[in-house]
This record gives C-alpha cells, structure tokens and sequence, in this order.
C-alpha cells in the first residue's frame, strides 16, 4: 500500500468518524438524566458510541475509498490481484473486536450489578421506611397503581418519589404483561401477572415525569401513561403522612372504607367518574349514574353492578365501546367484591 | 455424488422416451390434480372439519352443537389440506402409500411452457424458485401498504384514521407478513433457483416435497390477510403474540397461530430438502471447501430452519390451545408460567434472525466477488463464521428478554453470547472490505444493493451492540430505538441482499436483463428513502417513545411526520422495482448465458437454463472465486474434462 493511499484512507477516516461524532455529541440522543441509574447507564452508553464510532469511520472510509479509487470502468474486463487472505489480518480483525466487545460486556455487567443494587437499612437501627422506600407497583389494562406499604398502603395512580432516596419499586400484574418505564429513570421492568418483579430507581433530580407502558398490553396500550414527581424528602414525607390520615390507614375502617379501598387498589378511579370515592375518571361510564344505567338495562341495581364487574361485555353502556373494561375483577375474593357492591350501590341511591 | 450422476442419466432417458399424458377431458378435468379439482375437495374438507367437530360435540352432548370460533380452527387446518389435496400435492405419495400404481414419472410436471405452469403443482427448482419469488413479492406489497397504513396513523398524534385495535392488527400483520411471508421464503425462492445450479445438480433431492413445501407459503399468506376479515379484527397482538396477552384476544389471533404452523412446516420441509440436496447432490469435485458461499449460507440457514422452527410451532400452539381448548400453559391463574412463553418463542425467533441474515450474506458474497473481480478475501473463515453464527445462535435468546423479568443471573452470560456474535459477523465485513480493496468494481444494481446492504447492516450491528448491553437495553428495549434497529438489520439487511439476488439472477432466471437505469434509480430512492425513514427513529425510541402505540406525546409530533414522509417515499420506491421487473421480463434484452462474466456453475449454463439444468455434467476442478487467476476454472463440462486422481466415473 502506499503512503499516499494510507494518508487519504485517514483522512477519510477522521472526516467520517468527525461527523459521526458530531452528530453523537450535536443531537441530544438521551433525556437528561433524573436518576443515579441513567447517569451510569449513560456511561455505558457513550462507552459504546466511542467504540462504534470508530469502527464505523473505519468501515465507512475503507468502504468510500474502495468507491472512488477501484471504479473500473465500464469496459475495464480486467480483473483485480487475485489475493486469497491474509492470515494475519484475518487474526488482527478476530482479535480486536472479541477485545471490544469483552471490554463492554465488563463495563456492562459492572453497571448493572451497581443498579441492581439496594441499600438495605441495617437490621439494627431504627427501621427507616426510606432506606429503602418500597413502593408496590400494580400494573393492569390500562392503569398504574402505586401503593406505600409504608404509609399505611396509601394508593394514588400517580407516582411520588422522594429525592435522593432508594426506592424498590415491587411490579405485579393483574392481567398481561405491562412494562414500567420512565425515560428519565433509564430503568424499565416488565410487570408479569403471576410473577414479582422489581427494579431499583434512585431518583436525583426533582420535576415531573412520564411513567409509561412499553408492553404491548391490548387496545389502550398507547394510552397507558401516568406520571411520576419527584420532591424534596421532607415534602414526599409530609405528603405521605397525610394521605395516610385521610384515608384511614386502609381496609380498616368500616364496610364504606372497605368499599373504597378496593375501588381505588383495584383502579376504578382511573376509568370512573364516582364521588364517594373522588373518583373522576371519564374513560369508563359515570358511576353516579348507576341507577339509571341499570333501569335502562333493565335489572335491579345489585345484580346488575356484580355482573357489570365480573363480566363487564355482557352490557354495554350506550356510547361506549366492548371490551375495555378489563375482565380480571372476576377474580376478586367474594367478600371484596359484596363490599364493592355494596360501596358502589350506597353510593347511587 | 454418483447419486447425482445416475439420477441425472435417469431423467434424461426418461424425459426422451416417455412422451407427457394427453390432457384430462370432461369430467376428468374434476379428477386430475389442479385448480378445478379444489373446487370440490375444499368444500369436502370443510365439511369433514365441520362435521368432526359437530359429531364430537353431539357425542358428547355439549352446548352449542354448531360453535363458530372452534369450528374455524378446525377449518384452518382441514381447508387447507383439502386445497392441497385438491391442486395435486399429495397424489403421487397417495397412490405409493395406497400400493396403487404410480404414474411413471414423465416429466410433464417439470418445466413452464406458459404462465399457466406457473399455477399448478410444479416439480422444477427453476419454476418453484419463481413462484417463491413472485408470491413474496406480492405479500411484501400487501405488508407494505399495511405499514403506509400505520405511517399514515402515526403522522400527527391523537387518532386519525384507524382505531386502536385495527392499528395494534396493521403492525401484527406487517410484521408476520413481512417476516413468515417475505423475508423467510424470499431467501428459499432464490436458494431454489440458484442452489442446484451452483451445484451443478439437476434439481432439488426431492422436487415433488419442493412443490408441496410452495404451496403450504400461500395458504399462510391468505390466513394471515384474512384475518382483517373475522369478527373481533385481525391478531393483535404483534407478530411476538406473547401469553398472556394473546390468550384473550379474539378469533383473529388463531389465525396466526396456525397460519404460522403452514408457513414453519412449508420452512421446514424446504430446509430438509436444501440439506439433503446440498450434502447428496453436488457435481463431481464439488468438495464442500468448492462451494459458493450461497451455498453455505443456505447449509447453515437450513441447519437452524430445522433445528429452531419446531419450537415457534410449539409455542403458538400452546397458545391456540390454552386459547381454545382451555389448557393453562401460560394462565397464570390456573398455574401457568407466562415467561415460558417468551423462552420457547426467542428460542425460534432469535435464531430466525439469522434464518433472514445468512442467505443475504451469502448473497452479497457472490454479487462482491464477482463484481469487484477479485476472490472472496478468507474463503474458508467466511465459511467458518457462517457457522459459528449458527452454533452461537442458539445460545443468546434470553437477550429479547433482560426485563421481562427472568431470573436475573441470566442476563450477563446471555449479553457475553451476544457480544461474541458480533465476532463472526465482524469477519464477514471486514472481509467483504477486504475483497473491495484494490478490485475492478462495477456499480451495475446488484453491486449497489450489496453495498448499501453491507454499509446499513454495520449501522444495524452497530445499533445491536448498545441492545446486547443489557444496562441500555433495560432504557431502550421496547421503543423506537428497537424498531429502527430491526429495520436496519432486516430492512437494510436482508431486504438488500433479497433486491440484490434478484437484480444479479433476474437474467438467469427469465432470459432477459432488466432496465439498469430503473435498477438505479431504485437502488438510490430506496437507500435515501430507508435512511430518512429509519434513522430518526432511533432518536425517538431513547428520547421515550414506545414501540407499538397508535398515539403518542406532542412532542414528538414533528419528527412522526417527517418520518411518515419519507416512508410514502420509500413506499413509492417500490413501484420502480415493481416496474421494471415487469416491463423487463416482458420486453427486455435478451440476457446472454454469463452477463457477470461469473465463475459459478448456473453462469455456465444459457438463460434461462435448460430443463434439467445441464446437458453435460459438469465436473467441479477449482474454487468458486478464481478472478484473477490466469485460466482459472471452477467447473468444466464433459467435452473438456481435466483429469484428476479424485474424479468420478460418469
């Protein structure tokens, strides 16, 4: 090979891996970061743009230069020097990647054991609810339920986070599988029915973010969002002390209590409008108004809320469509599902 | 390889000496195998479905006596059979089972004389190859109006003109089409054509299990398309149908459940018949170390076909039977285990990406060797990194899954497999580099499209390497950035090497060159068009958009219409290829017998080559890719036969 052809496949090489570096560096490729876990994710992945930026001007020069310098022409029937290999070449383009790739495959595994990683209060001291928070996460078509075992299992279907603290977010589902995502977090988890999962998020910055479903979860999958804030610990405290006031610290307080607890843990809030609850829902029908809904189904009004839960496709309120309404209420426990009935028919009259 | 020889000699006499039967008259154009035929045979086996069915239920007194969803699956499989039966696929191995003579084997079955042969059961290599070709192509335009339909929803946010689950069902039938219909047996129909050739063999080992293997692929395009027929819409939910979503989707979902069952058996059946051609049937001297890289490519694709198939099978019928037969394979509630779903399933699919990659590679093998004039750079680790691609292949399925929650040690050993795959395939570019350097390159299509194809697939192996990582892979799985990796990979990929093979076989195969400024422009129009499409789509998938949503967030709005665009654009890039092809089979210039000024075996032969591809044997004395060397020969033929110590009598 000589000098000159060495000269311009570098120069070649350092035009392309500079735009590819520019477009690396000028686009914004990554949401800004709001956890510790994205922050080391990101490391991993500006790792292996470096790597890949400099096999691409390498493939991207040899490919352009080979262009413009072994164009035959169209009635050049000669053929090129007939070269079978080279052995060493053939070890040198071997060696290097296996190199490349085992370098990200550690960096890699180094930072997923880091973000796995939980910081577990010492069995000793003064159990502190933030060290980790653990937070349920319960994931059905199409709504997200988190609930705060420590605060007296206080449930919102959107997600607040204390600043700088651990949290373990525990996923479950209640009828396919969904997948938890916050872009800003980096970290996502599928939530699979029949299975506990979790995933660690640290959070580090305060704002609002997107919580959104990544698994193709049935006909409102694209609508399965909600959000997630971040607060300053004190605040997050503040708020979950009094939301575990308000509600009563849980099942506890009488059959109305019971009733409402199951209607906001199970998530009617997110589709139904309901006022004894604070319900304001309008993806489903308007559960003050079930009176009149089951006068125009024709059926008194206990029976006909039990078979619109356990088998909502059997009557369709005008207006809406079939199918929606998740079936999976079939299989709550019979005494949940008299309280709920009974919650919701208090509710109407 | 005597094998070879004798069955050559067979043909041959037999094609002289006994004359094709007279065509059937009246009432026997009912009874000979063909479309007519089906007329009566696919009524009767709807009826022994139905009847089954209904004759169970009554036996056993259950309520309906006539249940529409179960009575369908039933007719999934008994319909199809009856068209078989009905077009000819089963009656020589009827008669043979039956210990009725069989008609002598007069060839009649063998060659087209008219568009006409091209609709029947047809044994020739040559003809199946095209009606692979053509019936792909036809799904890859269905599939790809279905994605122009799911552009065009995705143009602005909101809902404009779909629903969510017609749109959930436009992406699930692009993707099964696209993948069981087009890429999978668009690589089988120019392997069909081409691999007897390049062998130097008359046909495939077993023509009448070929023409079979065809005429399952259509029955599993038409079950997939009619789909959006049936009440509840078409499967939706996405061509991965994971449990336990799938198990509670309507009708239409048993339509890709079984659907995929004839279109993996039709896999199947072509991947044995490669094998044993391959392994049975090469040309005196053709050593496996003589073998085109097309070859290889189709040895090793055929290998994981065989091996990996069966487990997609498995899998969609545990779902059809939980769905319709009430097992709990994947219902949680009654004891099941969701994930085991994912794993049978990746363990088909993940080797199903080198089932759509290997055969392109061997593709842009022959198209670089050729046209840069120079030997393929490392024959033999070329050859080696294909299988090293099949073993590693098998052992890095549970990289589709780092969150689906797997037990969680498995995720590191499953992203070092993954990263050791980028090793064999690193050789394979760096080697087509390699055979650039220093060549006499021509530019005419199919280079154009090998190239683009080598240059996107390092983008889509580049994109593969922060997917394998499973720290990023836990931000970016299940967004745009997957999406635009898999374009990438099986767009820029396979679908380039597929356009690639056809450009560089299109004069073998009809005796006519095609329209090489048409081939151009479309060369360009797809590159610019598939980059403009795909590229920004990476952005978007790691700024937070998820794959498979009909909405989306305001702010990406802008680049969803860019997008949309450029793919109207890349969508239209199809009708210049559609074009010329037809325009060229129909009024192009003769093609002479080796345009390419090629080495291998089916070059040697006239365009389109003889019935049974080679008056003469020919006997194989050199390696496939001698440009270069001074009076280099791959094969010759008998009259100017060279003599070697390993030569087979004839």
């Amino acid at each position: 090979m000589r000098r000159g052809s060495i000269v311009q496949l570098v120069l070649l090489g350092v035009l392309f891996g500079g735009g590819a570096a520019a477009v690396a560096l000028l686009v914004p490729w990554l949401p800004d970061p709001a956890s510790e876990q994205a922050d080391r994710i990101d490391f991993v992945f500006w790792f292996v743009t470096t790597i890949c930026i400099a096999i691409f001007a390498l493939v991207a020069a040899v490919i352009v230069y080979s262009l413009i310098k072994f164009r035959a022409r169209p009635d050049d029937d000669s053929d090129g020097p007939p070269v079978h290999g080279h052995t060493g070449l053939e070890i040198v383009w071997t060696a290097v990647p296996a190199i490349l790739v085992t370098a990200i495959s550690i960096v890699s595994a180094v930072v997923l054991a880091r973000n796995d990683h939980l910081p577990q209060a010492s069995a000793a001291g003064p159990k502190d609810p933030l060290k980790p928070l653990i937070v349920k996460v319960t994931a059905q078509q199409f709504a997200w339920l988190f609930t705060y075992p420590a605060y007296g299992n206080v449930t919102t279907s959107t997600l607040r986070l204390p600043l700088h603290v651990p949290v373990d977010l525990k996923l479950k589902s209640l009828d396919v599988i969904h997948s938890f995502w916050v872009p800003e977090f980096g970290q996502k988890q599928d939530a699979v029915p029949g299975l506990d999962t979790h995933v660690v998020v640290t959070p580090k910055r305060l704002g609002t973010f997107p919580v959104i479903c990544t698994e193709l979860c049935g006909l409102g999958h694209a609508l399965m969002r909600s959000w997630t804030t971040v607060m300053p610990r004190a605040d997050f405290v503040k708020w979950a002390n009094a939301q575990k006031k308000a509600t009563g610290g849980g099942a506890s307080g009488g059959a109305t209590a019971a009733g409402k607890t199951i209607f906001v843990n199970n998530g009617c809030n997110g589709c139904h409008t309901f006022k004894p609850a604070a319900a304001n829902g309008t993806v489903g029908p308007d559960l003050d108004k079930l009176t009149e809904a089951a006068k125009k189904a024709g059926q008194p009004l206990d029976a006909f809320i039990r078979q619109s839960i356990v088998d909502p496709n059997a009557y369709i309120a005008p207006g809406y469509p079939k199918g929606v309404m998740p079936e999976t209420f079939a299989s709550l426990p019979k005494p949940q599902l008299d309280a709920l009935v009974k919650f919701l028919s208090g509710g109407s009259k | 390889m005597s094998g070879a020889v004798i069955g050559f000699h067979e043909h041959e006499a037999q094609a002289e000496h006994s004359p094709p039967a007279p065509p059937p008259r009246g009432i026997h154009r009912f009874l000979a195998p063909g479309w007519l035929r089906t007329l009566w045979t696919i009524p009767l086996f709807f009826g022994i479905g139905a009847g089954l069915v209904v004759l169970i239920r009554w036996l056993e007194t259950w309520h309906p006596i006539w249940p529409g969803s179960i009575i369908t699956t039933v007719e999934l499989t008994t319909v199809p059979l009856g068209f078989l039966v009905g077009i000819g696929g089963f009656d020589y191995w009827f008669r043979y089972a039956s210990g009725a003579p069989t008609a002598p084997e007069d060839h009649s079955g063998h060659g087209a004389q008219s568009w006409k042969d091209y609709f029947r059961i047809n044994t020739d290599h040559k003809v199946i190859g095209i009606q692979y070709l053509v019936t792909t192509i036809v799904f890859f335009v269905i599939a790809g109006l279905l994605a122009m339909f799911m552009r065009a929803e995705l143009a602005r946010p909101g809902m404009q003109f779909v629903d969510n689950q017609t749109f959930n069902g436009l992406f699930s039938v692009h993707a099964a089409l696209m993948i069981f219909l087009f890429v999978i047996p668009a690589f089988a129909g120019i392997g069909n054509y081409v691999i007897p050739l390049m062998l130097g063999a008359p046909d495939m080992a077993f023509p009448r299990l070929n023409a079979l293997s065809f005429w399952l692929l259509p029955i599993a395009g038409v079950m997939m398309v009619s789909s959006f027929l049936v009440p509840g819409g078409p499967f939706a939910a996405g061509w991965t149908n994971y449990a336990t979503l799938s198990i509670h989707q309507p009708l239409g979902n048993t339509f890709f459940s079984m659907a995929v069952q004839w279109a993996g058996a039709s896999s199947i059946m072509t991947a044995l018949n490669f094998l044993v051609t391959i392994i049975t049937m090469r040309a005196p001297g053709m050593t496996f170390w003589r073998m085109p890289l097309l070859v290889w490519a189709n040895f090793t694709t055929s290998l994981l076909v065989v091996i990996a198939t069966p487990f997609i099978a498995g899998s969609q019928f545990f779902v059809m039977f939980d769905r319709v037969m009430h097992t709990h394979f994947f219902d949680w509630t009654a004891g099941g285990y969701p994930l085991g779903y994912q794993h049978i399933f990746w363990f088909y699919s993940h080797p199903a990406v080198y089932i759509m990659m290997l055969p392109g590679f061997g593709i842009a093998s022959e198209v670089i060797s050729v046209m840069a004039r120079k030997p393929i750079f490392g024959y033999r680790l070329m050859a080696v990194s294909l299988m090293a691609i099949l073993v590693l292949g098998f052992s890095v399925w549970a990289h589709h899954m780092f969150v689906a929650g797997m037990a969680p040690w498995l995720r590191v050993p499953m992203m070092v497999t993954s990263m050791v795959i980028a090793v064999p395939t690193g050789i394979k570019v760096f080697s087509w580099l390699a055979t650039l350097w220093e060549g006499r390159i021509h530019f005419y299509t199919p280079m154009l499209f090998a190239l683009g194809f080598v240059s996107m697939f390092v983008i889509g192996g580049l994109s593969g390497i922060y997917l394998a990582a499973v720290p990023i892979d836990i931000h970016a799985s299940d967004t745009y950035f997957v999406v635009a990796h898999i374009h990438y990979v099986l767009f820029g990929g396979s679908l380039f090497t597929i356009f690639a093979g056809i450009y560089f076989w299109f004069p073998k195969m009809t005796g006519k060159m095609y329209d090489e400024r048409l081939g151009k422009l479309h060369f360009w129009l797809t590159f610019v068009g598939f980059n403009l499409t795909f590229f920004p789509m990476h952005w978007l998938g790691l700024q937070g958009m998820p794959r498979r949503v009909a909405d989306y967030a305001p702010r990406f709005a802008d680049l969803n219409l860019f997008i949309s665009i450029a793919s109207f654009g890349l969508g239209a890039s199809t009708l210049v290829f559609l074009y010329n092809m037809v325009k060229s089979w129909r009024f192009g210039e003769p093609a002479p017998a080796n345009p390419w000024r090629s080495l291998t075996l089916e070059w040697q032969v006239s365009s389109p080559p003889p019935i049974f591809n080679f008056d003469e044997i020919p006997q194989v004395v050199g390696n496939p890719y001698e440009y270069g060397v001074p009076g280099a020969r791959h094969g010759v033929f008998n009259g100017e036969r060279v003599h070697e110590e390993e030569q087979v009598p004839v």
